[in-house]
């Protein structure tokens, strides 16, 4: 990656929300993270309405059979060079959802179908608090 | 209108049903075979005028089973219509959606996932399941093989 690009993105993150089969608990989380108590924008971290303006994807929940096509879609549009966070037991690895017949896979798989050299993050928890995504976001920026 | 004045007109429908179970003192069972369903959901609808709240459908041990719950206000009782669906091979039952329109979507649902066939229906079309999902499979029948854990 050339070093303006990843100065671009690390400076100021510019995230878009997928959810893509999530209960809205990691939802509401998420939302919680720019709520003044946290406040991220701060940071520079801010939620935008379109894919094409986003440095980075939020993805909750398990990827369902029926959002599959639609996710790889948004991954597709997001400007790159992009990180894709895995926000949430489900969209990490399943979760309870695992045997479930509606079920295409954790985020990380159906991402790599189209890109296998995706920068993907993981936020664990049911849901993570917003302490734990924050963290998670800051970290996966330093690794870069 | 009465708890026994109730009991005394769904018995002018004996004919139609199995039996009458009392579960609770809020609930009514009323069992029928698929056949009579239509008959006796119309008479609950219609002529006790009973409120439709939603229909659940069951894989039971050989047959299947349709649940409408509809709930008589006036004296804060469910009546539960239980359908007997006797073939397995080929499950089908009178859709109640022409006189209640508001039955369309739970059918719609009970179609996808249990695969029972329900006639008469104005608009069934897949509700709930992906748009590639193969016709024929139905993932609530106990037949339905799930993915192993790994």
């Amino acid at each position: 990656m050339r070093w303006w690009k990843k100065v671009a993105l690390k400076k100021s993150p510019w995230v878009f929300h997928v959810n893509a089969g999530a209960c809205n608990n990691c939802d509401i989380e998420i939302v919680d993270c720019i709520t003044p108590r946290f406040d991220v924008e701060r940071f520079g971290v801010k939620l935008v309405g379109s894919p094409r303006h986003a440095d980075a994807l939020l993805v909750t929940g398990v990827v369902t059979e029926q959002v599959t096509p639609r996710l790889q879609e948004v991954y597709r549009q997001t400007a790159k060079p992009c990180v894709v966070f895995a926000i949430g037991a489900c969209a990490c690895d399943r979760g309870i959802f695992t045997p479930g017949y509606h079920v295409a896979g954790p985020v990380d798989k159906v991402i790599r179908e189209i890109d296998p050299n995706a920068i993907i993050a993981y936020v664990p928890g049911c849901p993570p608090k917003p302490e734990a995504i924050i963290s998670g976001i800051v970290k996966a920026l330093k690794a870069l | 209108m009465t708890y026994e004045q109730l009991k005394e007109k769904i018995n002018s429908i004996s004919d139609k049903l199995i039996k009458v179970e009392q579960t609770s003192p809020k609930r009514l069972y009323l069992l029928c075979e698929s056949e009579n369903a239509y008959k006796v959901n119309r008479f609950v609808f219609e002529d006790l005028k009973a409120r439709f709240v939603v229909a659940t459908g069951i894989d039971s041990d050989n047959c299947y089973e349709i649940i409408y719950h509809f709930s008589y206000d006036q004296l804060g009782t469910f009546l539960n219509v239980k359908a007997f669906i006797r073939d397995r091979n080929n499950p089908h039952i009178e859709s109640i959606t022409p006189f209640i329109p508001g039955a369309e979507w739970t059918e719609r649902e009970i179609h996808d996932i249990l695969g029972v066939e329900f006639k008469n229906h104005p608009n069934m079309k897949k509700l709930i399941l992906a748009d590639n999902w193969p016709d024929g499979k139905h993932p609530i029948k106990k037949d339905y093989e799930y993915k192993k854990l790994k």
